[in-house]
């Protein structure tokens, strides 16, 4: 490993703009993920969450602005290091994006197959494994995804996710459809990889016991910037109205 | 970097070759790994599962993938695969044979079900109640299956006209017989051609789309929307296409007709040398009108079947993405086919008529 790989900071955003036509969503966010966390970004409907997380991955060029992934600019170098970069973070769509013609332990290990020679019946152990760290019994391998649940999609895209264990998560909404138990389970399986093998883990979430249980770090998106970086207790006391009123309600309802 | 595979193989060795070891004999000493994530820990456990092994020397945040591993990862319930086996040959057939049944009965029930729509239709237009009455959504589809078809159905025909005349022209002028240009084309345009062309032509364009946008609205639970409002599916979505396309089909035919005789005209004026008058002078008197009336008459009943089917096959597509596309296919080929078999049905028919 080279030395680019191990600085403190996996992701990196300056002064991002995005601009839909005459709709600004972003009007200059910069933000920095540092390795080994696992950070939160909330904010509210429409404020451009999805969208920056899609402009970090490499699926949508920014208006303007840098962001760099792992060392790597994903706007402005060479498409082999980009794809380079690529496979070394999962990405957890908030639908779940699995493929629909290929069975659901096929999806999980699309990753493993495409990047390493691993024999099938490794293959085949290692999705039995990803299936059940993410929850699911091993007979739903077999299944195809349009047969599952929108919870039990969630989770199976979640174990494709984690295949190849990246060192870099981005969760879009992991826990949304989720039942209670099952999202307790992930927050735990997320803290635990995150702890012993390093993984850095960036997610869009509102599940406010997500939130307060496992991020070391939330990051606030309002108004186009980005609102508050920090812990949970420093963001919760900023005062700002939408993150008065976001943790307001939440706190307020999560005691009753 | 030793590769995982050369891991699994070097522990699968090493257990062969020590079976004899009893339970509890078997120490895995951590010290000196530098890496485990749980991939090499799901190795570990498994390899050397049976000796019931003690892991020791492991750094705390490897003992915790080892933990994490082991609880998650139970050995015993040993998936083998990962695709669905597949079916026999006879289990594929009674499947296919039943799925096809359930099909044709899903297609007639539903043409049956459009025909009383149709009705309602008609009692709440006589009763009224014009609120009922989807007219916007009817204007909507007139404007895309017919208004939008027309250019094509015009170009198409106007060539298969003249690949046809020209082909004509080449073997009767060896008999002198030129001028039955005039009789070939005109007939077989109105009462064969120009019918079936328009028929694929609203098949490929008008069945797809269909089935393509009703698919797309289901999986979008758009169509549960509907229901869940208290309004019909069916009078929404299904008959405005049907009746559009059923009222508007005959209206493409004549413009196929006069396309496809305007390409005899001119390979006519340019090949053989009829003269665009005697070409119209000789049409008036061999069309015959019962054969634009008997191209008129079929082609609302193949589009009928086109809008039964695209929209058929798009209210039962399955719920993803994937069997949008498949249903759209099915869609263009049953269509393609249907017509084409109604239309030797009808051949057989008016023979029999002696039309």
């Amino acid at each position: 490993m080279t030395t680019a790989h191990l600085s403190e900071f996996v992701v990196e955003a300056t002064e991002i703009q995005t601009r839909f036509g005459d709709n600004q969503v972003h009007s200059g966010i910069n933000l920095r993920v540092p390795r080994g966390k696992i950070v939160g970004v909330i904010g509210g409907s429409g404020s451009g969450k999805t969208v920056l997380l899609r402009e970090i991955v490499g699926l949508l060029r920014p208006t303007s602005g840098h962001i760099t992934v792992l060392g790597v600019d994903m706007w402005s170098s060479s498409p082999a290091e980009v794809s380079g970069v690529k496979e070394r973070f999962g990405v957890l769509f908030q639908n779940g994006a699995l493929f629909s013609a290929i069975s659901v332990g096929e999806n999980v290990a699309v990753p493993l197959v495409e990047n390493s020679d691993l024999p099938s019946a490794l293959v085949t152990r290692l999705v039995e494994l990803r299936l059940s760290m993410s929850g699911l019994e091993p007979k739903v391998a077999l299944m195809m995804p349009s047969e599952l649940s929108g919870g039990m999609r969630k989770r199976a895209a979640l174990a494709r996710a984690l295949a190849l264990e990246p060192e870099l998560l981005f969760l879009d909404e992991p826990t949304s459809g989720l039942d209670p138990i099952n999202a307790r389970a992930f927050d735990h399986l997320v803290r635990t990889l995150c702890d012993n093998l390093g993984l850095t883990i960036v997610m869009v979430t509102h599940d406010l016991d997500t939130l307060l249980g496992i991020t070391d770090e939330i990051i606030a998106i309002g108004d186009g910037r980005v609102l508050a970086q920090g812990p949970v207790a420093q963001v919760a006391a900023v005062d700002h109205p939408w993150i008065r009123e976001y943790f307001d309600s939440r706190l307020s309802s999560n005691r009753r | 970097m030793t590769s995982m595979v050369e891991i699994d193989r070097q522990i699968s060795a090493f257990v062969n070759s020590h079976r004899e070891l009893s339970k509890g004999r078997i120490w895995v000493d951590g010290l000196q790994v530098t890496a485990l994530d749980t991939a090499g820990a799901l190795l570990a456990l498994t390899l050397v599962r049976e000796a019931e092994p003690t892991f020791s020397g492991f750094r705390d945040s490897q003992a915790a993938i080892l933990e994490l591993t082991r609880s998650r990862y139970d050995p015993s319930n040993g998936l083998t695969q990962l695709v669905p086996s597949r079916d026999s040959f006879l289990e594929m057939l009674g499947r296919k044979g039943e799925r096809a049944l359930a099909h044709s009965h899903g297609l007639l029930s539903f043409a049956g079900q459009c025909v009383v729509g149709t009705l309602i239709i008609v009692r709440n237009i006589l009763a009224g109640r014009w609120k009922r009455v989807r007219f916007k959504e009817f204007v909507v589809q007139l404007d895309q299956v017919f208004v939008t078809a027309i250019p094509i159905v015009a170009l198409v025909s106007a060539l298969i006209g003249v690949v046809v005349s020209y082909l004509f022209a080449t073997q009767s002028m060896r008999y002198g017989g030129q001028i039955f240009l005039v009789d070939a084309i005109g007939i077989a345009m109105c009462r064969e051609l120009s019918p079936i062309v328009v028929a694929i032509i609203v098949a490929g364009r008008s069945g797809s789309a269909f089935t393509a946008q009703l698919g797309t609205m289901k999986i979008n639970e758009e169509i549960d929307a509907i229901s869940t409002l208290g309004l019909s599916p069916l009078q929404v979505l299904v008959l405005p296409r049907m009746i559009a396309l059923m009222l508007t089909i005959p209206l493409l035919v004549f413009i196929g007709n006069v396309a496809g005789i305007a390409g005899g005209v001119l390979i006519g004026a340019t090949y053989v040398d009829i003269t665009p008058a005697t070409f119209l002078d000789r049409l008036q008197r061999v069309l015959l009108q019962k054969h634009i009336y008997i191209g008129f008459f079929k082609a609302p009943v193949f589009a009928m079947a086109i809008a039964t089917i695209g929209c058929y096959m798009g209210l039962t597509t399955q719920n993803n993405a994937r069997s949008v596309g498949l249903s759209t296919t099915s869609t263009v080929v049953q269509s393609i086919v249907s017509v084409i078999i109604l239309n030797a049905i009808f051949a057989v028919i008016f023979v029999q008529m002696k039309l």
